[in-house]
């Protein structure tokens, strides 16, 4: 009753909070200072025609490395918490074995064909939406994000398929060290971190353009999409253990 | 003329799908529903979309592609969805006259060769 | 009464923002359940989100994107403000990786204890 209490009052302080904060705001009428900044130099010193890429990449890079690496870090705590220990006696295996034993009825052949005539169309999807990141809405996280929906829906509708970790892990890897030479390249070659304009900023508005935005953009997707499809690995129960 | 068709081809889909809702509220078992639910809003949106497509003659080719996209999802889904809902036993109406997913009842006769 | 045009865009949606933070609040402070209280945290996370996309709204502005319908030179007069957009992109998957990271806690703790209830997990309570 007291704990019920509790937590009413703290919900009617925090709504109290927001009303407050709601009733007192009132919206810009036009840009700010740093966003006018950004919208007014942006396309002449970047050249990208999505502005929000070229805030995340650019202007922003380094919050975008710190983004990578947390995503790295989830997914290697992923990794650590649901490694597969061994068995300490025979009991074990017989109890899990009961119930999920109910689970293994194999799929019909529809879903299997459909499943294989659709996967490629959505991994390639995702490669056409980080390859545009600098052109139309996207970018490398949301391509990384669709790769990674193909790969749950192999482990969804063919639930024996073998995803190969060792290959995951070395492309993932791989993506990531990619990621950051092309940073240290821009501060080697280039204004700063990430700077965009080490490869020549092509004509505005074609898919070669913005500098090295396309190649950016091309490793965190392969390595957004990589780790979180193995991420979804990690989660199958039985999975054989590679 | 392009617009008279293309809106004859929207309130036609837009019918499909308003029965497809009325479907899915009446039906009386799991099954039924899903059947409902599957074919009248598949055909609602193609409808839709073709009537789009005549409206707007310059997305022709992508309305197309996303009627062939629709057409090979949906009825997968609903298929594997109900394959489901029968494998962990979902009670089926009275009404049930046949039920092809059940085991069958007579064993396949061995072929020896005699 | 106020007409539902006069009300701004950016008000409907901070609002609801607010509301989805207080309901997910709610939840995880009420629930028993491990899957539930995750849930709750993911909508405290969406509404966060909500409200920071609210902030850098401008009525009658488009999209931070320069095509045949916003050309360059006028680009600063027509579009809504990029920045909050860019730390929201951020937001989400930094959601993304925390989520897993619960969602693998209650794995384990279902695999030690066969029980999502945390009224069962009271070793570290005092």
């Amino acid at each position: 009753m007291i704990k019920r209490l509790f937590i009413f009052a703290v919900l009617i302080l925090m709504g109290t909070v927001f009303l407050k904060l709601g009733v007192n705001y009132s919206e810009n009428g036009a840009l700010l200072k740093l966003g006018h900044y950004y919208v007014d130099k942006g396309p002449a010193e970047i050249g990208a025609a999505n502005l929000v890429t070229s805030v995340v990449v650019t202007y922003r890079g380094l919050d975008t490395l710190g983004e990578v690496t947390v995503l790295f870090i989830s997914a290697a705590g992923v990794g650590q918490m649901l490694r597969r220990t061994r068995k300490k006696a025979g009991e074990d295996d017989e109890e899990d074995d009961d119930s999920t034993m109910r689970r293994h009825k194999p799929s019909s052949e529809i879903v299997e064909t459909a499943t294989e005539l659709l996967l490629p169309m959505v991994i390639l999807f995702g490669i056409y939406v980080f390859l545009n990141g600098h052109l139309s809405p996207g970018g490398g996280f949301q391509g990384g994000a669709i790769i990674a929906s193909g790969t749950m829906f192999l482990l969804l509708a063919l639930p024996e398929s073998h995803i190969s970790r060792a290959m995951i892990s070395f492309t993932e890897s791989l993506s990531g060290f990619g990621y950051v030479i092309v940073g240290v390249l821009g501060v080697v070659l280039g204004g700063g971190f990430l700077d965009n304009r080490i490869m020549g900023l092509g004509e505005y508005g074609s898919l070669f353009s913005a500098g090295a935005i396309p190649l950016i953009y091309t490793f965190v997707g392969l390595k957004v999409g990589f780790e979180l499809s193995a991420v979804l690995d990690r989660f199958r129960e039985d999975s054989e253990s590679n | 003329m392009g617009e008279i068709l293309g809106s004859i081809f929207i309130v036609s889909g837009a019918f499909f799908l308003f029965s497809a809702g009325l479907g899915v509220l009446r039906m009386p078992d799991t099954y039924n529903r899903i059947q409902t639910g599957t074919k009248a809003t598949t055909l609602g949106t193609i409808l839709v979309l073709v009537g789009l497509a005549c409206l707007h003659p310059a997305w022709a080719l992508k309305l197309l592609i996303l009627v062939f996209f629709v057409m090979l999802t949906n009825p997968v889904s609903s298929h594997a969805l109900a394959r489901a809902s029968h494998a962990i036993g979902i009670y089926e109406t009275e009404a049930t006259v046949v039920d092809q997913l059940e085991e069958p009842t007579i064993e396949p006769e061995t072929e020896q060769a005699e | 009464m106020l007409s539902l045009s006069s009300i701004p865009l950016s008000s409907i949606v901070l609002y609801s923002g607010f509301g989805l933070i207080l309901i997910g609040l709610w939840g995880m402070l009420t629930q028993r359940n491990i899957i539930r209280m995750i849930i709750g945290f993911s909508l405290i996370d969406t509404g966060i989100h909500m409200v920071m996309v609210s902030i850098g709204y401008i009525t009658g502005g488009t999209a931070p994107i320069i095509n045949d319908a916003v050309p360059v030179a006028d680009a600063v007069n027509r579009v809504v403000d990029p920045v909050p957009s860019a730390l929201v992109l951020t937001a989400i998957v930094i959601g993304l990786g925390v989520t897993a990271v619960m969602l693998s806690y209650a794995v384990r703790i279902y695999q030690a204890k066969k029980s999502l209830s945390i009224e069962d997990c009271t070793e570290s309570k005092w």
